[in-house]
C-alpha cells in the first residue's frame, strides 16, 4: 500500500502583483518502510514541499493539490483541522539548523516532555508527570544519548549541533511517527556527525519500519542511505526512481548533469580539465521560464520544451522530459 | 551569573562616578558662590562660611574638593535647601517614596496592560484588531501628558466627581510615616479606619497612575507586538507546529516567554521616560513626590535641591534599570552566561 500519494501539488507565493508558482505540479509517492531521497538544488522547492505536506506554511503561501492520499485515506475530503490531526499524528519532521528549531529559553527536558503523546500515558495526572519524564529519558536513549540527566537539564545553546539534531529526532520519535521528513538534517555539520545522524536514521528505518523522506541537495551522499530518489528542479518534478536507476541510468538531462557534476575517484579526469556542469544558474522566482524550467540550460532542449512535458513512466522510473535519455543506454 | 552581577556592579560604580562628577560640577556652573551652591547655606555668617570652606577643603585641589563632596554625600549630607533651609536629605526622604509608589505602580500597570494587548495585536497580525490596537497606541502615544492630566481631572473629578483630583490621601486620615510608601504604611498602621484609608489612597492613585502609564503602555504595546511577530517567525515556532502542538500551546509555552524577554530588555529604557512623565503628572495632581519638588526647586533657583534631586532621581532610575536587567537574566538563559566569541 502506498504510504503517501501526492499528485500535482502546487505552491503559490502570494505577491502584490501576480502569484508566483514556486512549486509546479509535483508528484510524490512513497511506500511503507521506504527511504526516499528528495534531491534538488537550493531553491528548488523541496523544503516548501515538505512544509506543505506537514502543513506548517504560513498564510503567504497558497497550496493546491489534486490528490493527497495518506495510507489510502483521501485527506482532501477532510477539513483542514482533521487533516492536520491525521498528519501530526503520523508524520514528524526534523529541520536543518537544529539549534534554531529548539526554543532557546526552555530546557531540552521541557521540550521533549511536551512532545510526548498524551495517548501513550496512563493513570492519573500526578502519575503522568513521572511518565512523561520517563518517556523523555527513553527517547533520549533511543537516539543514542547516554547522559540523559545532563541533557534534560541543558538549554539548546549548551549542546552541539549534532546533539541538538538528535534531540530533534527524539522529539520526532515521541509520537511514534510512520513517516519522518528530514529536511537537510545534516546541513552545516561535520562529516563524522553527519554519518552518525544518517546511521541513526537508517537504524530507525530498519528497526521500526519508519519511512523517511530525506531532503538533500547532495545527490551522492543521499544515494548511500536511500532506496528511491525523487529529483526536483526549480519547483518542478524532474525524475523519480530507485536509487540505482537514478544514479546509474538517469533519463533526465538534469539528473545526468547532477550525477556527472560530482567527481568520483574511479573516473579518469584529466588534469586541469573542467568538471561537467550545466551552463547558467537556477532561475530566480521572479523570472521563471515557461514550460520545462530547465529549458534555457538544457543541452537537449528543443522547441517543444516551451510546453511542460507529460510524465512518462518506464517500470516505476518516472521522468518528466520530452527527450529522455532512455535510448542512450543500450 | 557571578560575572553578570560583577558587570552590573561595575557599571553601577562608573555611572555613579560620572553622576557625582556632573552634580559636583553643577555647583560651579550655577550662578553664585560655589560653596553656597553646594551647601545651600545662604544666610551663613562669615565665620560659619569659613568653617564650611574648611570642611569642603576649599583651599585644596579640585580633586580633594570632589572627594570631600563625595564623603559628605555618603554621610547623607546633601546640604540645605536654599528655599526652605531644611536638610535636602530629609526633604528627599519624605518625597521619594511617593514617587516610587506612583512610578512603580504605573510601570506595572503599563506592562500588565501593554504587553498582553501587544501580543494580542501580533496574533491577529494585519487583521482588524491589529489595526485598531495600532491606531489606539498611536493616539495614546501622541497625547501630551499635561493636557491628558488636565482633561482627566476635568472629566473624572470635576464633571463626573468619581475620583479625587489632587493629593495622595484625604487629609481626614492620619497615617504614621514608616516606609513612606503610602499603601504599605496604611496596611502597617493599626488605625481602625485602615480599610477606608486604603480605599481612599487607592482612589487618589488611580488618575495619576493612568495618566503616567498611558504613554509607556502604548510603547509596550508596540514593542510587544514587534517582539511577538519576530518570535512567531522563528524556526522553533515552525518546529513546534510540526511537533503537533496547538496554536494556543505554542503561544503560551514558547512564544510568550521569548517575546516577553525581548520586551523586558527595553522596559529599563522606558522607565526613564516614565519618570519624566511622572514629574509633570506630580505637578498636575499635586502629588507630594520628588518630581514636583524638583520642578518647584527649578522655579525657585534652589541650586542645592536641584543637585540633590538630580542624584537621587537618577540613582533611582538606575537601580530600577539594574533590577530589570536581573529580571531579564532570570528569564533568559542566554544572558546569564558569559558569551564566547560573539
Amino acid at each position: 500500500m502506498n504510504l503517501i500519494d501526492i499528485r500535482n501539488l502546487s505552491i503559490e507565493l502570494k505577491t502584490a502583483t501576480k502569484p508566483i508558482l514556486a512549486v509546479d505540479h509535483v508528484n510524490l509517492k512513497m511506500r511503507e518502510g521506504e527511504v526516499r531521497g528528495l534531491v534538488g538544488e537550493s531553491g528548488s522547492g523541496k523544503s516548501l514541499l515538505a512544509q506543505a505536506i506537514i502543513g506548517v506554511l504560513d498564510e503567504k503561501w497558497q497550496v493546491h493539490v489534486d490528490r493527497f492520499h495518506w495510507r489510502g485515506q483521501d485527506l482532501m475530503r477532510l477539513s483542514p483541522e482533521e487533516r492536520k490531526a491525521v498528519i501530526t499524528k503520523d508524520v514528524a519532521m526534523i529541520f536543518q539548523e537544529p539549534m534554531a528549531c529548539l526554543d532557546p529559553t526552555a530546557t531540552i527536558g521541557e521540550q521533549l516532555e511536551e512532545a510526548v503523546d498524551v495517548a501513550q500515558l496512563s493513570g492519573f495526572f500526578w502519575q503522568k508527570r513521572q511518565q512523561r519524564k520517563l518517556a523523555a529519558m527513553n527517547l533520549l536513549h533511543k537516539v543514542g544519548i547516554k547522559k540523559h540527566q545532563a541533557c534534560v537539564k541543558s538549554f539548546p545553546h549548551q549542546l552541539t549541533d549534532a546533539l541538538c539534531q538528535r534531540v530533534m529526532i527524539a522529539m520526532a520519535l515521541a509520537r511514534r511517527p510512520i513517516l519522518l521528513i528530514a529536511d537537510e538534517p545534516t546541513a552545516a555539520m561535520e562529516s563524522t556527525n553527519q554519518g552518525q545522524i544518517f546511521r541513526l536514521l537508517a537504524s530507525l528505518n530498519q528497526l521500526k519500519n519508519m519511512s523517511i523522506l530525506l531532503i538533500s541537495h547532495d545527490l551522492e551522499n543521499v544515494t548511500h542511505w536511500t532506496n528511491t530518489i525523487t529529483v526536483m528542479y526549480s519547483g518542478q518534478f524532474v525524475e523519480a526512481g530507485t536509487t540505482e536507476q537514478i544514479f546509474n541510468q538517469p533519463y533526465h538531462p538534469y539528473t545526468r548533469a547532477l550525477v556527472d557534476s560530482s567527481p568520483k575517484a574511479s573516473s579518469m579526469i584529466p588534469n586541469k580539465s573542467r568538471l561537467m556542469t550545466l551552463p547558467g544558474s537556477i532561475p530566480i522566482l521572479q523570472h521563471l521560464p515557461i514550460g520545462c524550467r530547465l529549458g534555457p540550460r538544457c543541452p537537449r532542449a528543443q522547441q517543444k520544451c516551451v510546453h511542460a512535458p507529460k510524465i512518462k513512466s518506464y517500470h516505476d522510473h518516472q521522468v518528466s522530459c520530452h527527450f529522455p535519455l532512455k535510448d542512450s543506454y543500450s | 551569573m557571578l560575572i553578570f552581577t560583577l558587570r552590573r556592579i561595575s557599571l553601577f560604580f562608573f555611572t555613579m562616578l560620572l553622576l557625582t562628577i556632573l552634580s559636583f560640577s553643577l555647583s560651579f556652573l550655577f550662578p553664585g558662590e560655589q560653596l553656597i551652591n553646594l551647601t545651600g547655606q545662604i544666610n551663613a555668617t562669615p565665620e560659619h562660611l569659613a568653617a564650611l570652606a574648611h570642611q569642603y577643603q576649599q583651599q585644596a585641589s579640585i580633586v580633594s574638593q570632589y572627594f570631600s563632596y563625595l564623603s559628605h554625600l555618603f554621610q547623607g549630607d546633601m546640604g540645605y535647601s536654599m528655599a526652605s533651609q531644611l536638610p535636602i536629605t530629609t526633604e528627599i526622604f519624605h518625597r521619594l517614596p511617593a514617587t516610587i509608589e506612583l512610578t512603580s505602580v504605573a510601570l506595572l500597570i503599563a506592562m500588565f496592560f501593554g504587553i498582553p494587548i501587544g501580543f494580542f495585536a501580533a496574533i491577529y497580525h494585519r487583521k482588524v484588531p491589529d489595526n485598531l490596537i495600532l491606531a489606539i497606541a498611536m493616539i495614546g502615544y501622541s497625547i501630551p501628558v499635561f493636557w491628558l492630566g488636565m482633561l482627566a481631572i476635568l472629566i473624572f473629578s470635576i464633571q463626573l466627581g468619581w475620583l479625587p483630583s489632587a493629593g495622595q490621601i484625604s487629609l481626614l486620615f492620619e497615617i504614621e510615616y514608616v516606609t513612606g510608601l503610602q499603601l504599605i504604611d496604611i496596611l502597617l498602621s493599626d488605625s481602625e479606619y485602615k480599610w477606608q484609608a486604603f480605599q481612599d489612597a487607592t482612589r487618589h492613585l488611580i488618575l495619576p497612575v493612568i495618566v503616567v502609564a498611558l504613554a509607556p503602555a502604548t510603547i509596550f504595546m508596540r514593542l510587544a507586538r514587534t517582539a511577538m511577530l519576530e518570535v512567531l517567525d522563528t524556526h522553533y515556532i515552525t518546529a513546534a507546529q510540526a511537533k503537533g502542538l496547538t496554536f494556543a500551546q505554542i503561544i503560551y509555552r514558547h512564544a510568550m516567554r521569548n517575546a516577553v524577554i525581548k520586551v523586558i530588555r527595553d522596559v529599563g529604557l522606558q522607565f526613564a521616560n516614565l519618570v519624566t512623565i511622572a514629574m509633570i503628572t506630580e505637578m498636575i495632581f499635586s502629588w507630594p513626590g520628588i518630581g514636583s519638588w524638583l520642578i518647584e526647586s527649578i522655579y525657585q533657583r534652589d541650586y542645592t535641591a536641584i543637585q540633590g534631586g538630580l542624584i537621587v532621581l537618577s540613582t533611582f532610575i538606575f537601580i530600577v534599570h539594574i533590577i530589570i536587567d536581573f529580571v531579564y537574566a532570570a528569564l533568559n538563559p542566554l544572558a546569564r552566561e558569559p558569551n564566547h566569541g560573539t
